[in-house]
């Protein structure tokens, strides 16, 4: 099952950079990438929404790196691929908006790229599953407490 | 204040940073710290930097604190100047903290909590004793803790996020109501704090407090300085999906994840104005990384702080300028370590001024005997 678009980047991001890189190399051999903007790393403002009165506040900053390219095919297709992530690797976010584009067009190579995200997407879910165990290890059972003498709780 | 430029000291200067890098190298160990063993080892300590510094790079966090050889000060400092030189290239959407993948999550305030609670990584219930067998640790039984952690833990079906505790707790009205706010969020990075300043302005500047600064202005809060105890409602510890929109689409996707610590306090209700039912009162704090006692502690100032500028401060807690002007590590840190600079000038003039008066006075009892 192909994973939708807006799960790309998290997926990619899952896997060793050198990997998606080395994919969006051979890729750029084959087809012609044009940057849209040049690839860029800076800092964003993270804005968060407290959780008592849902105000807006900036708990503080955080590296993003953004990319936009379009990519064209020998046969004449073309599409616009773009990434922004939280990264301060600029040409990380260049890789991943090349296999944005390919994998958004269905460009010769998307293929390759998106078993790249679903094995990104395994990553995420491993990871995912190895902080799951340490809410299962250490879950409250409360319905021993209600055994017991109710007086002792505080 | 004067200070005098010093010739001759370049020399001197070199030969400090050497002799520091002499002491950071010289131990009885021929491997260097790696980066990954001090993020991921020193897990806590790499959270108060990136939380102090206000920038969420643990990686460089773990390599300010290698190079400042754990000053955590220092480290948060170092952070901070190299986010100075970088480009600002966005300012993300608000963030929605109840999809936060939990790590830990409990609830002083009710056994039952919806979602349940789980203790996940923690010391609360640990008795504060050395574990001596960590000082010469096998290798083989290091690796080994983790994998039969993994290996013994069934994989369970719980799910990716909770939800909040107190929207239970609004929900039957005993909270106040949220009042939408389409007041800007206070940027403290571009804009000085002049007072009085917003909420906003007052969680990012805690936010990015010193931890132990922090603590000590809520735990003179809860000490006494103060009457409240609060209860927390919930403090919760996991990663946050940074949702960011597609260069391209346009369409909000998740860009990474960052590590944060959030709580929510309940409080004494107050009186009722009006017509208004009484309601408790709420504070909250949050802040990057794994660190519980700051998050506490803001939330416990964020409460002190609303009244304050609510009612008129009784107490050195509820006054925003006293708290916000001196929770930062790097300016009272900048200012304590100032007083080591040359004051040749200044403190020439003092020394001027003492002996003119104690001239004068001898003068005057010299006079008055004779």
């Amino acid at each position: 099952m192909n994973a939708a678009r807006k799960e790309w980047p998290a997926a990619l991001c899952a896997l060793p950079a050198a990997e998606v890189k080395h994919l969006a190399n051979v890729l750029s051999g084959e087809l012609e990438v044009r940057d849209v903007a040049l690839p860029h790393a800076g800092l964003g403002l993270l804005n968060l929404r407290d959780g008592a009165f849902e105000e807006s506040y900036f708990i503080g900053e955080i590296p993003v790196a953004r990319a936009e390219v379009t990519v064209r095919s020998a046969a004449g297709d073309e599409e616009r691929g773009g990434a922004l992530i939280v990264d301060d690797r600029a040409q990380l976010a260049r890789s991943i908006a090349i296999l944005d584009a390919v994998m958004a067009g269905k460009l010769p190579g998307s293929v390759p790229a998106m078993a790249l995200v679903q094995r990104g997407m395994q990553v995420r879910q491993q990871k995912q599953s190895e902080r799951k165990k340490l809410l299962a290890a250490t879950r409250v059972d409360f319905s021993l407490l209600g055994q017991e003498d109710d007086e002792d709780e505080e | 204040m004067s200070y005098v430029a010093i010739k001759g000291g370049k020399a001197a200067i070199d030969g400090a940073a050497a002799a520091t890098d002499y002491l950071r190298c010289k131990g009885s160990l021929d491997e260097p710290l790696t980066l990954a063993m001090i993020e991921e080892q020193l897990r806590l300590l790499t959270s108060r930097v990136v939380s102090e510094g206000g920038l969420y790079h643990p990686r460089l966090a773990a390599l300010a604190l290698k190079q400042f050889q754990g000053d955590t000060l220092e480290a948060a400092f170092a952070l901070r100047a190299y986010r100075s030189t970088k480009p600002r290239l966005l300012e993300s959407p608000p963030q929605d903290t109840s999809k936060m993948r939990c790590i830990r999550r409990i609830s002083s305030a009710f056994k039952e909590v919806p979602g349940g609670q789980y203790l996940g990584a923690t010391y609360d219930y640990a008795l504060r004793l050395l574990q001596l067998d960590l000082a010469n640790e096998d290798p083989a039984a290091f690796k080994a803790v983790a994998q039969s952690f993994l290996r013994d833990t069934p994989d369970s079906e719980l799910p990716d996020n909770f939800p909040k505790v107190i929207d239970a707790l609004r929900a039957e009205g005993l909270l106040p109501p949220v009042v939408p706010s389409r007041a800007p969020a206070f940027d403290i990075t571009r804009d000085p704090l002049v007072f009085p300043v917003p909420r906003s302005a007052a969680l990012a500047t805690m936010a990015r407090a010193e931890t132990g600064g922090l603590l000590a202005m809520a735990y003179s809060n809860m000490r006494g300085y103060g009457d409240v105890h609060p209860t927390v409602a919930e403090l919760r510890v996991g990663y946050l999906p940074v949702m960011l929109p597609h260069p391209v689409t346009g369409e909000l996707m998740e860009a990474g994840e960052v590590l944060i610590t959030e709580c929510e306090v309940v409080a004494m209700y107050e009186g009722s104005n009006g017509d208004e039912l009484p309601t408790f009162t709420l504070g909250y704090g949050a802040c990057f990384g794994h660190n519980e006692v700051k998050a506490i502690s803001m939330a416990i100032l964020d409460r002190a702080l609303q009244k304050g500028m609510r009612d008129g401060p009784t107490n050195p807690s509820e006054d925003p300028e006293f708290v916000l002007l001196h929770v930062d590590g790097v300016d009272s840190m900048g200012f304590a370590s100032h007083y080591k600079m040359p004051h040749y000038v200044t403190f020439q003039s003092d020394m001027d001024r003492l002996r003119t008066t104690q001239q004068k006075m001898q003068q005057q009892d010299t006079e008055a005997t004779a």
